[in-house]
């Protein structure tokens, strides 16, 4: 077996992944044969393990349990605060929200021009539509009009929810609000032959209509009745995505 | 817990509840921090108006529980930058009366336990530098991924893998000479014990 560890002090970084079994295959099999001989290396093995160990069988008495009166000043504090967080942030072009340029960093979508305001907000919706199919559960069982008159009820404006349509193989599969923009967004989850479709609803008139290109994905964005829309879906879908578009758009009314 | 590598999807209430079931670890790491328990209260407080204002920021799909402790840990590091305060003293009777609060109702093995076990491995933790003395916490209480660490921590990677290797073997030491010190008192121990007994 090849040991590639050429010193002890190798080892500084590669011992608590191995003990806590995260070590890559590779790098598993180098530091158990610089262990297999090396008595001192072991020796801290063992006792880091022994450590470990200890400390998960006694976690539950390290544990404290937080004061009432803290808890009540922390509930206190979510029932207040959130109107600065969450809900009273007005959706403004210029300068982005943080959470829409955080999310646009990480897409690398600086590179693109962000002075174009439209093509920014095609970037942040398509980076929250792979976000939002790649990790986490849908709800394949949501329902059109309960879904859109708790949103009503939420957020204090209606939202019409098109329907799963069987005729153009397009499925509801959840409903909720986007945090990656500005937290009033809503974003409603299709499955169409099987593949991931977004539409976003945005409270207000950003004014135009376009299809933009970002992320290796199309971005179909047009305004009516004081609201964006927006259908996000992979960049080269079947010829007949538009029927798709269309009957979101005449539902979404 | 419920929102670890699972997507937060909700209004503010909801957040709110899922934020708020991690107060007792956030507490029990303030205190661990800051050996003060009224600077932990204050630290705790500080993390959740800053955690509710910035909902906005938290990713869907990343670990809610992770993201407060980098709140926590930068709110810590920005206080002692301004106060100026350094939490040296070593102050394990907060800690300790913090943990005697609880879990609620602890059972009487728990009770046991504590007593027979958990003094030497509390005073060998809090006898960690506390670099160590974090990243053991992180990974070992609270069970915090490596990169998780290094986030909230504001550190490479590497250095979180050897923090954890090189806090968990003094730890080890620690507990040893320990063991080796209640060992040595024992005899004298009993022999109080015995006279006691006979008085």
């Amino acid at each position: 077996m090849a040991d590639d560890i050429r010193s002890c002090g190798e080892l500084d970084e590669q011992l608590a992944p191995f003990v806590d079994g995260e070590e890559p295959a590779a790098g598993r099999a180098a530091v158990a044969a610089h262990l297999a001989k090396c008595p001192p290396c072991r020796q801290h093995a063992d006792a880091e393990r022994e450590a470990r160990d200890l400390i998960h069988a006694q976690r539950q008495v390290l544990s404290v349990r937080a004061p009432g009166a803290l808890r009540d000043r922390c509930a206190a504090a979510a029932r207040s605060a959130p109107a600065a967080g969450m809900s009273h942030f007005l959706w403004r072009w210029a300068p982005l929200s943080l959470a829409a340029t955080l999310v646009l960093a990480v897409a690398g979508v600086f590179v693109f021009g962000l002075n174009n305001r439209v093509e920014a907000l095609a970037a942040s919706l398509t980076a929250d539509h792979v976000k939002c199919f790649s990790v986490g559960e849908v709800d394949p069982a949501t329902d059109a009009g309960a879904a859109g008159r708790k949103w009503q009820h939420d957020y204090g404006w209606p939202v019409a929810i098109p329907p799963t349509a069987a005729s153009e193989q397009l499925q509801l599969v959840d409903v909720r609000r986007c945090f990656s923009t500005d937290g009033r967004t809503a974003h409603v989850m299709y499955r169409w032959h099987g593949q991931p479709v977004s539409l976003y609803v945005l409270p207000q008139d950003t004014g135009g209509a376009r299809v933009v290109r970002k992320l290796g994905h199309q971005t179909v964005i047009w305004c009516a009745n004081q609201r964006t829309y927006a259908v996000v879906a992979d960049a080269q879908p079947a010829p007949d995505f538009t029927r798709v578009v269309e009957y979101l758009k005449a539902n979404s009314k | 817990m419920a929102f670890r590598r699972s997507s937060f999807r909700g209004d503010d209430a909801e957040f709110a509840r899922a934020a708020l079931a991690h107060i007792d670890s956030l507490y029990g790491t303030a205190l661990r921090l800051t050996r003060r328990a009224a600077d932990a209260e204050d630290l705790v407080q500080d993390t959740y108006l800053k955690a509710f204002r910035s909902a906005h920021q938290f990713e869907a799909g990343t670990n809610l529980k992770a993201w407060l402790f980098t709140i926590l840990h930068n709110t810590f590091r920005n206080n002692r930058r301004h106060d100026g305060r350094s939490p040296v003293d070593v102050d394990s009777e907060a800690v300790e009366r913090a943990a005697s609060d609880g879990p609620a109702d602890p059972s009487p093995e728990q009770v046991l336990t504590r007593q027979s076990l958990d003094a030497d491995l509390q005073a060998a933790l809090d006898a960690l530098p506390e670099a160590f003395r974090q990243a053991v916490w992180l990974r070992d209480v609270e069970e915090l991924s490596y990169a998780e660490m290094a986030k909230v921590l504001d550190v490479p990677i590497g250095t979180v893998m050897s923090r954890i290797s090189r806090g968990r073997r003094a730890l080890s030491e620690g507990l040893q000479s320990r063991r080796a010190r209640s060992a040595a008192a024992a005899p004298v121990a009993r022999l109080a014990m015995r006279t006691g007994m006979r008085e």
